[in-house]
């Protein structure tokens, strides 16, 4: 097993684009795979489900183009999930040319129901003898040779990982196309029954829907019409009750009942078991795995619920605690020499006065002030990632959804909850940033529980879930994921928090050379809302400004905030400035005594540490002077005003997208600003009761 | 202020919203950060 050949060493021979389904259990590492293959980053996380729709990446290999279409993880191809129904539809109607079909060796049973499924499909398929390593650690021997034997398929072990193996998948790929014979696998047998009705089914079709033969692959439609799959048979316009299917599996009906779905599902499974006896030999003694060991506490049904809210709360401290020296340092880097540079630049250029101020009060005071929450972001990220690698998401989903499941709710709708809060992040410190997470979750599963019971009845979707095991994700993968998260935050302070910052500058100075701020055209809206406010404890006209700013993405009420007390608090540094070297001399040493701190913080008890966070916080220019308009008690219930109010206009533009209505962005605008509102108003109010924080 | 300033203005300001418009509203909702909302070619 050898990593894959660069394609460039091989004479490029032009043919056509050879298309690649990628198949397979969820959490099998499909879309490792496909990231180790074509050096794409498809998103990928140790928890099933993480790929929903189908992603495409493209490769060449001996001149061969190759496109791989990453497929949904599933279980079957049953039409009884959103997955399954899009891998199905896809395999049965678009016809790749070849499947892959990635197989977990370490759970070769489960895996090979699905297999048996697609090589009924009458397409050529290669298994990808996945997590390889994993199965060998755990003293699992397979027989290689006889599973290709008895499958009467290409067997290639890899470890998607670590890109073992990825140069043999690709050359049995291309190989089974080079040889020109496309040869299929074999067909399996299910049994003397089941293999005459399907015969009898078969020729039955060909007989008198030949129209059908056209669109389907015959042995499958003949199976998935025995089974009586209800899509199947819409699609095909033919009744459970048609002579053909009275005929073919009359006699099943007899035998076994009206439910043949489930004598499909025996068969299949007794196969794959089969199979499995044949080629895998397990270690005669079987240890207690670590895995296993930490789900006894992790899962714990009174522990589970605890640990999880202590993980979270442990990943927003670290958060904090690494990233918080860092935001000082480039807020102090884009309120000081970045401030300077472009004010020089744009005075150098002739620009007018108002050029300058655009730049230096519109654009680096709005982006600059979002900008500060880039290592946050990251470190955030990194943390998340990490959680996912290692499996322990997979395990939040399942806790959580053993909590709901008796509310009517279920625990998959959970994990976009857990990583979904990157547009909240910006706020003061772990502790107060974990708050406002539960705070988030909690409500979320009481409107969860209120919609069910009122708007969205009906039963939940089945949820299955596998627990991966636990695993150390690698530092490569970890960069990546990072980064490809984290990034999305650059490119939106890039694109509209930047488009924003220019627009708020001008609403800001109009009309044309205002004095006092209060009486811009912003001023004066914010002025005219904020007594919608004052009970909440933040009714000033800057507070509302930024909450109608923030109307276009939430990121930008800390943009708004940044624009609008600049102007309040700038002032002129005493001296002469400093020079352009001694600009970046101070950048670079300010880094430096940063990642000192950051360290510092990491390894420091946690009580010292958030105290010595907190006062430094004092010392921020944009928080100091905010700090003057709220209090500790109105500040927090201001920013669970931010999480909770009316959905941005990235939401609107998704709800129209979806729904081809604006019904239900209505319906989410009036509930979301009520709610938010609401609780804005406990929080405050019942704070002022209990004397907390006023 | 003079007509480059109204000018440069006009170009601001339409530069924005084309920006708003395009990064917002054209990408249908496309939520930075959201798992599976891209799609990757």
């Amino acid at each position: 097993m050898t990593a894959p050949t660069a394609a460039r060493s091989f004479p490029v021979v032009e043919t056509a684009v050879l298309r690649v389904a990628v198949a397979g259990n969820p959490n099998s590492g499909k879309s490792t795979l496909i990231n180790s293959l074509a050096g794409t980053r498809l998103h990928v996380g140790n928890w099933p489900g993480v790929t929903v729709e189908k992603k495409e990446a493209a490769l060449e290999h001996r001149g061969q183009r190759i496109a791989l279409i990453d497929l949904p993880g599933t279980y079957s191809l049953s039409p009884y999930t959103e997955e399954e129904i899009i891998a199905r539809d896809f395999l049965v109607h678009d016809r790749p040319d070849i499947i892959v079909d990635v197989v977990d060796a370490t759970n070769l049973e489960r895996n090979l129901y699905l297999t048996l499924q697609l090589l009924e499909l009458g397409i050529p398929v290669i298994v990808a003898l996945n997590i390889y390593d994993e199965a060998e650690k755990k003293g699992y021997k397979i027989d290689v040779k006889a599973m290709e034997a008895a499958l009467g398929v290409t067997v290639v072990p890899t470890v998607a990982t670590r890109k073992t193996g990825m140069n043999d998948l690709l050359e049995a790929v291309t190989g089974a196309i080079a040889k020109g014979s496309r040869s299929l696998p074999r067909s399996q047998s299910y049994g003397e029954d089941i293999e005459a009705a399907v015969k009898m089914l078969t020729a039955g079709i060909v007989d008198r829907h030949p129209a059908l033969v056209e669109r389907y692959p015959r042995r499958w439609l003949a199976l998935k019409l025995m089974e009586g799959d209800r899509r199947v048979l819409a699609e095909a316009n033919i009744s459970g009750v048609d002579s053909l299917m009275k005929d073919a599996v009359g006699h099943l009906r007899e035998a076994h009942g009206e439910d043949l779905e489930s004598l499909m599902a025996d068969a299949r499974y007794s196969l794959a078991a089969g199979l499995t006896r044949e080629v895998l030999q397990r270690p005669s003694v079987r240890k207690t795995e670590m895995t296993e060991k930490i789900d006894r506490v992790v899962l714990n049904r009174f522990l589970g619920i605890p640990i999880f809210f202590a993980a979270m709360w442990f990943v927003f401290k670290m958060t904090f605690d690494l990233s918080a020296p860092f935001a000082d340092w480039l807020d102090g880097a884009i309120n000081g020499p970045l401030t300077r540079w472009i004010e020089a630049s744009t005075n150098l250029l002739h620009g007018p006065d108002w050029l300058v101020s655009l730049m230096t009060k519109g654009v680096i005071a709005g982006v600059g002030s979002v900008l500060v929450f880039v290592p946050v972001i990251f470190a955030m990220m990194f943390f998340i990632t990490f959680l996912e690698g290692s499996g322990y998401m997979a395990r939040a989903a399942f806790v959580m959804d053993r909590a709901m499941h008796s509310m009517g709710l279920h625990g998959k709708s959970f994990i976009p909850m857990i990583l979904g809060f990157g547009c909240n992040v910006p706020a003061q410190s772990g502790t107060v940033l974990w708050s406002l997470y539960v705070m988030g979750i909690v409500l979320a599963v009481l409107m969860g529980i209120l919609f069910k019971r009122t708007l969205f009845r009906g039963e939940s979707p089945m949820f299955i879930m596998e627990l991966p095991p636990y695993r150390m994700p690698s530092g490569r993968s970890l960069a990546i994921h990072t980064w490809e998260k984290g990034k999305h935050f650059l490119i939106k302070a890039g694109t509209y928090i930047l488009a924003v910052s220019v627009l708020v500058w001008f609403l800001l100075n109009l009309p044309w050379g205002v004095e006092n701020k209060k009486d811009s055209y912003l001023g004066k809206v914010g002025s005219a809302i904020a007594p919608v406010f004052a009970p909440l404890g933040f009714g000033n006209w800057e507070a509302s400004s930024s909450l109608i700013a923030g109307v276009i993405a939430k990121e930008i009420v800390v943009g708004t905030m940044g624009e609008i007390y600049v102007r309040e608090t700038e002032k002129k540094p005493e001296g002469p400035a400093p020079t352009f070297f001694e600009d970046l001399r101070e950048i670079g040493t300010s880094f430096a005594s940063a990642g000192r701190e950051a360290f510092t913080n990491v390894i420091s008890t946690v009580g010292i540490t958030s105290l010595k966070a907190e006062e430094k916080e004092e010392e921020a220019t944009l928080r100091s002077v905010v700090a003057k308009s709220f209090t500790p008690l109105s500040a927090y219930a201001f920013m669970a005003f931010v999480l909770l109010y009316m959905p941005c206009v990235v939401a609107a533009a998704a709800f129209k997208h979806e729904f081809g209505t604006w019904k239900w962005f209505g319906v989410a605008f009036v509930y979301q600003t009520i709610l938010a509102w609401s609780v804005a108003f406990i929080v405050y109010q019942g704070g002022k009761l209990f004397g907390i924080g006023g | 202020m003079g007509i480059v300033d109204f000018v440069l203005i006009g170009l601001i300001v339409g530069g924005a919203f084309y920006l708003l418009y395009r990064s917002l509203w054209k990408k249908k909702g496309y939520c930075h950060g959201c798992d599976s909302a891209g799609k990757c070619k």
